[in-house]
């Protein structure tokens, strides 16, 4: 992908006081891209995320979206942008349609029509006209959602958005910001401490500690690279696995874990080993390549500390 | 970029679907025909029904201006504890911008109250007792002239105790204290006023709460402070002064202030 960024981060950094908060953060989020923001609690993403729609100030750096400075150009650049930051907090006096009609006014290109079609959207005409002190946890994010993705924007910042909703309600969240991604191609940022979720749900993830990004790398680009050098741990399950182990006496560093042939091979070794073993008389039931889930990278990469 | 009249529709939104709005406009609207009526049926049925109408008027005002306060405070303050300041300030507008919608969608609440205690005392007293030939002023304004101006100068000194609320609400984003502080404003004003009126000293009109209660203007008063007279004119340069520093503190607070609750 080629296309120009719909954010960019340069050297973003927060002083509070004399704390550095953020500490030259710089990265950039492509059109139909879904980037994670990932860190223990306390890293800095929600500070980041504020500083990116432009509720906390920038000490150095600027940010970028759609080429317009959040500094310098404020409306211009945020109206590229859709958020819900943290919670999505309602006026809960005002009726969910009042709330949609609320935002909607701030921004010109907001028709009578586009409201109707995000509240059909989002699963929420039965309930609309109602208060929204009378809705549900899951009723209010919808709501966010809605409000957030009204107006079209090209970047949708989402701060810690599964919290609080039950497991249909995070799948179903996944799948609609996959799609909006892969149809309008709208650039989506989230953050979050859930790993599991990130992995499901983007194609690159930031790792955040103490206010640095300490790694980026792609999730999904991983498999499609294909002609992987790398080693990795290959599992072999076949009947016999200490026979295994002696056909492939001399052969890497082949050891039984668990009643499991386990050894470190790349792609064309995999096939090597496959094939004499079966011409060996061994049955192979099963190979699988243990990739290291985002999880296992995380905290290889931040260690067990503690906040900071 | 889109009007900013939809700013001001959204700001009365969130004053006028409040239940507790119309209450305050209930309170409004039923207090001058039951005091009047009250005084009526307690044997006072020769009294012109315009000295009830200024001496209701004065309590309305009050009423009014606490009630201003309590919507200047919200205003802001509410945001900020509602979370709402969020996806409100993310919008294609600069931060005086909305600002500016809040504080003028509290005037008009301020001149609707207003207007309509204007109304409710005018008729209810008109009703029970009827324009006796009474004289409100003393220099030979008509009564309706000495009315007007009372609610005039009545409504400068509530346009300068929102303002007042309106800085500490975005100062503190504390709703509690800013009505406190503005209220006690109100009332310290009145109690400052009298202990200064006795100070003789030039500087004291200077001090802003000598300039809160413009009444004594009506009839061609010399001012607040007996041994150094003063005009209208003087007054209200000293409250634009402090009307431009309070607004001056709230949109410098506002426009710098990192949103991290």
């Amino acid at each position: 992908m080629s296309q120009a960024p719909v954010v960019r981060l340069q050297n973003v950094t927060k002083v509070i006081g004399k704390r550095t908060i953020i500490d030259r953060v710089s990265f950039e989020v492509r059109p139909g891209e879904v980037f994670g923001f990932l860190g223990p609690n306390g890293s800095g993403k929600t500070t980041t995320i504020r500083m990116i729609v432009g509720l906390m100030g920038l000490t150095a750096g600027d940010i970028h979206i759609a080429d317009h400075s959040i500094k310098t150009e404020y409306p211009r650049a945020i109206v590229h942008v859709g958020a819900i930051v943290e919670n999505p907090e309602m006026y809960k006096f005002l009726t969910g349609y009042q709330n949609l009609l609320h935002y909607a006014r701030m921004i010109p290109s907001v028709t009578e029509e586009r409201i109707q079609e995000v509240i059909e959207l989002v699963g929420l005409q039965g309930r609309i006209h109602d208060k929204v002190k009378k809705y549900s946890l899951g009723m209010r994010q919808r709501l966010g959602v809605a409000q957030a993705i009204m107006h079209r924007p090209k970047l949708l910042v989402l701060d810690e958005p599964t919290n609080g909703l039950d497991p249909a309600g995070i799948r179903e969240l996944r799948d609609y910001l996959r799609k909006l991604a892969q149809d309008e191609g709208t650039a989506v940022l989230v953050s979050s401490h859930l790993l599991s979720e990130m992995e499901l749900m983007c194609d690159r993830v930031a790792i955040l500690q103490k206010g640095q990004i300490i790694d980026i790398r792609s999730i999904r680009g991983q498999a499609a690279e294909g002609e992987n050098v790398a080693l990795e741990e290959v599992q072999f399950d076949v009947d016999h696995p200490d026979a295994a182990l002696g056909i492939l006496e001399g052969q890497g560093d082949g050891r039984i874990e668990g009643g499991i042939l386990t050894l470190s091979s790349d792609r064309k070794g995999i096939a090597v080993v496959n094939r004499r073993l079966v011409e060996a008389g061994i049955n192979v039931y099963g190979i699988r390549v243990k990739t290291k889930s985002l999880e296992d990278q995380f905290l290889e990469v931040t260690g067990s500390e503690t906040i900071g | 970029m889109a009007n900013f009249i939809n700013l001001i529709l959204n700001e009365n939104m969130k004053i006028y679907r409040r239940i507790r709005t119309w209450i305050m406009f209930g309170f409004i609207l039923l207090l001058p025909p039951l005091v009047s009526l009250a005084i009526y049926l307690a044997g006072g049925d020769g009294i012109s029904g315009w000295s009830i109408m200024m001496t209701e008027s004065y309590i309305l005002y009050s009423l009014i201006t606490i009630f201003a306060v309590v919507v200047a405070a919200d205003s802001v303050a509410g945001e900020f504890t509602w979370g709402t300041i969020k996806l409100l300030l993310i919008r294609p507008w600069s931060r005086s911008t909305i600002l500016l919608s809040k504080y003028l969608a509290t005037l008009l609440f301020a001149l609707f109250f207003t207007a309509a205690a204007f109304v409710v005392t005018f008729l209810s007293n008109w009703l029970i007792f009827g324009l006796g030939d009474t004289t409100l002023s003393t220099s030979g304004l008509s009564n309706w002239e000495y009315i007007i101006r009372f609610y005039l100068f009545q409504f400068i000194t509530l346009i300068m105790i929102v303002t007042f609320g309106f800085t500490m609400s975005s100062a503190f984003r504390s709703g509690g204290l800013a009505i406190g502080l503005s209220i006690s404003f109100l009332f310290a004003g009145n109690l400052i006023t009298g202990l200064f009126a006795l100070a003789n000293k030039g500087w004291v009109k200077y001090v802003l709460f000598m300039h809160l209660d413009l009444t004594n203007y009506i009839d061609g008063g010399s001012g607040p402070i007996p041994n150094h007279p003063t005009t209208l004119g003087f007054s209200l340069a000293i409250l634009a002064v402090y009307f431009v520093f309070f607004n001056a503190v709230s949109w410098t607070v506002f426009k710098k202030r990192d949103v991290a609750a």
